[in-house]
């Protein structure tokens, strides 16, 4: 960055205000909207939004389950088994690509091609391949994101600087302490980074599959509550989604920390 | 000499600004109406085709010039329709008379035309394997949750003294259903049209074990528009406009030469089941074709148990809070008011 660094009181002070500018933005928006209409549910005031949560916390009188408990037992489920495969094949993808001549012939074009597949758009060919169960949702999460994460890998490896890998043959390491001791070690930052950012993606994938065919989950209660104009569930549920993504956000820095002590980068 | 001409410039802009506005305040005051394909409604994109109403902000076609109004057209899937509609961004909105009542209860809405109503448009349909309600019970029944399909299956069931309860209905949407029914992946489903004649057609072992024939006229599709759009300047004029509209599309559509070209029209995009099959489409779903069909209908006495029925099975399946207020005739409170006297003053305006 250009310039010196801010000193902690005003940067946290400057970062506060700007969270709040969107607070406030949304809290005008909302009152501009109950002028027009003093019922209206489509921008919910604070005091609305916290019924919302209220229905979403507690006990659904018919069902005896919260909203919340069940729909995040099933999202969760299918995103992290998504991600984990997703993650798992990009890695093994990726490596291979950027490693050997021949997986990249063999796999590089192909991805190139799926990477600028919108899953979303394509739905009925999963819903063909894998039925609707959580097969299906792992599918469209693996799809989206794998290409995107491999092809990063891949060039994440191609940067491996070359006297590293020539200083390591010349003191005689075999091809899979070369794969795995230098080019492993050194892309694992950027596997992680690129990680971080397919979270949002994923998300988007599960949340569009589950609007068309889900009788549980986060997608499931978005579509239904939002056809029927109750905003006071939608916009705390988006929160949730949001806090989900800090979270985890939180775990994959927390994780890099640990494991890539001697990487440094800005953000740390 | 610089500053004079920014301020020449300056004055040239804002009068240019100021003699615009005057232009603009003649024109007609701007309508919008939502809608979404479906039958009796895409009626609203054919009138725009044929010319008679124009569906641009600005531009007026003679039913619009003749009320003195400008009906903006916004075309979207159902679901934003509503949306729209329930932050006030639009005026009207096409809608059934089962999901206008959560948005009525934060925004007070005027049913003004009833456009069609459902016979035979909502059906479940079984595979071979389903043979009565006990094979039934064992399967899911997929179809989307807490809307017309809900209510036909729950309806029909109860009509056949079994409980609902019983009965696995899984959330799905409708024409991801009928993609899976067709693949043989799902043994039952509730759908609506074009998905039922299309499904129907496309797998040989399906069958038709009940619809919304015998709940007749109880799904009602039509068009709302709010009471604080009514009471805009204009806003009746606006109302009067869209219902003169829909009947002279009905018009077309009963005139022998002009009939079947406006009813491909109509399929066009909400299907493309081609001509026969659009000619059962209508009467499966039966268009309320004449202003003396909708007054029946508006002013008879089976919409009131009809809306008791619907409002009873929204509070019960938690769709709304609390039953919105439903009134009937001209008096001006409730949620939600069926509203006849918009369709007399169209029959009482001469025609021009």
């Amino acid at each position: 960055m250009i310039g010196p660094s801010l000193k902690p009181v005003p940067r946290i002070m400057i970062m506060a205000a700007s969270v709040m500018i969107i607070i406030l933005g949304y809290t005008y928006l909302a009152h501009k909207q109950h002028i027009k209409n003093p019922k209206d549910k489509t921008i919910p005031t604070w005091v609305q939004l916290k019924e919302g949560v209220e229905k979403i916390f507690e006990k659904n009188k018919r069902s005896g389950e919260r909203w919340i408990v069940v729909d995040a037992q099933a999202s969760a489920r299918r995103l992290f088994l998504g991600l984990l495969w997703g993650i798992a094949g990009a890695v093994a993808v990726g490596l291979a690509i950027g490693c050997f001549p021949v997986m990249e012939a063999v796999f590089a074009p192909s991805l190139a091609i799926l990477a600028k597949l919108p899953p979303t758009a394509a739905l009925a060919l999963f819903f063909v391949m894998l039925g609707t169960g959580t097969s299906m949702f792992v599918g469209i999460i693996v799809v989206g994101i794998l290409p995107v994460l491999a092809q990063s890998i891949y060039l994440a490896i191609k940067d491996v600087p070359r006297e590293l890998i020539d200083k390591a043959t010349t003191l005689g390491a075999s091809r899979p302490e070369l794969v795995w001791n230098v080019i492993v070690f050194h892309v694992l930052p950027q596997i992680i980074n690129a990680i971080r950012l397919q979270i949002g993606p994923a998300l988007v994938y599960l949340i569009a599959a589950e609007y068309a065919t889900a009788h549980i989950g986060f997608g499931y209660r978005l579509r239904l509550q939002a056809r029927l104009v109750n905003m006071d569930v939608v916009y705390p549920y988006l929160a949730i989604l949001i806090i989900f993504g800090f979270l985890m956000d939180g775990v994959l820095k927390y994780a890099m920390n640990r494991l890539c002590r001697w990487y440094e980068y800005e953000g740390r | 000499m610089k500053k004079v001409f920014v301020w020449l410039s300056f004055f040239a802009v804002l009068s240019f600004l100021l003699s615009a506005s005057p232009v603009r305040a003649q024109e007609y005051p701007a309508f919008t109406l939502a809608w979404s394909e479906y039958p009796s409604w895409s009626t609203f994109g054919v009138l725009h085709e044929a010319g008679v109403i124009n569906g641009a902000l600005g531009k007026v076609g003679p039913v619009e010039e003749k009320w003195g109004v400008d009906i903006v057209l916004e075309e979207m899937d159902y679901d934003s329709t509503i949306q729209l509609y329930a932050s006030g961004q639009a005026d009207a909105v096409c809608i059934t008379n089962m999901d206008i009542l959560s948005p009525s209860l934060s925004l007070n809405s005027v049913a003004v035309l009833p456009t069609s109503t459902s016979f035979g448009a909502d059906a479940l349909i079984v595979s071979d394997k389903i043979k009565d309600f006990n094979d039934l019970k064992k399967v899911n029944v997929a179809g989307l949750d807490l809307s017309v399909s809900s209510y036909t299956f729950d309806a029909n069931l109860e009509l056949q003294g079994e409980n609902p309860d019983q009965y696995r209905f899984v959330n799905m949407d409708p024409a991801t259903a009928a993609l899976q029914f067709q693949q043989g992946a799902l043994d039952a489903i509730v759908v609506w049209n074009p998905f039922v004649l299309d499904t129907l057609e496309k797998r040989s072992d399906s069958r038709v074990m009940f619809d919304s024939t015998s709940i007749p006229g109880e799904i009602i599709d039509m068009v709302v528009v709010s009471q604080a759009s009514l009471a805009k300047p204009q806003g009746k004029a606006f109302a009067s406009a869209v219902i003169d509209a829909f009947y002279e599309l009905n018009k077309m559509l009963a005139d022998p030469a002009e009939g079947d070209d406006t009813l491909i029209a109509l399929g066009e995009k909400f299907s493309n089941l081609g001509l026969q099959s659009m000619r059962k489409v209508v009467k499966q779903t039966k268009f309320y074709s004449t202003p003396e069909e909708a007054l029946q209908l508006l002013e008879g006495e089976q919409l009131k148990a009809t809306m008791k029925k619907v409002v009873a099975y929204c509070v019960k399946r938690e769709i709304v809070e609390q039953a919105p207020m439903v009134t009937f005739g001209t008096q001006q409170q409730g949620n939600l008011l069926f509203d006849s006297s918009y369709i007399k003053n169209v029959m009482a305006t001469p025609k021009e």
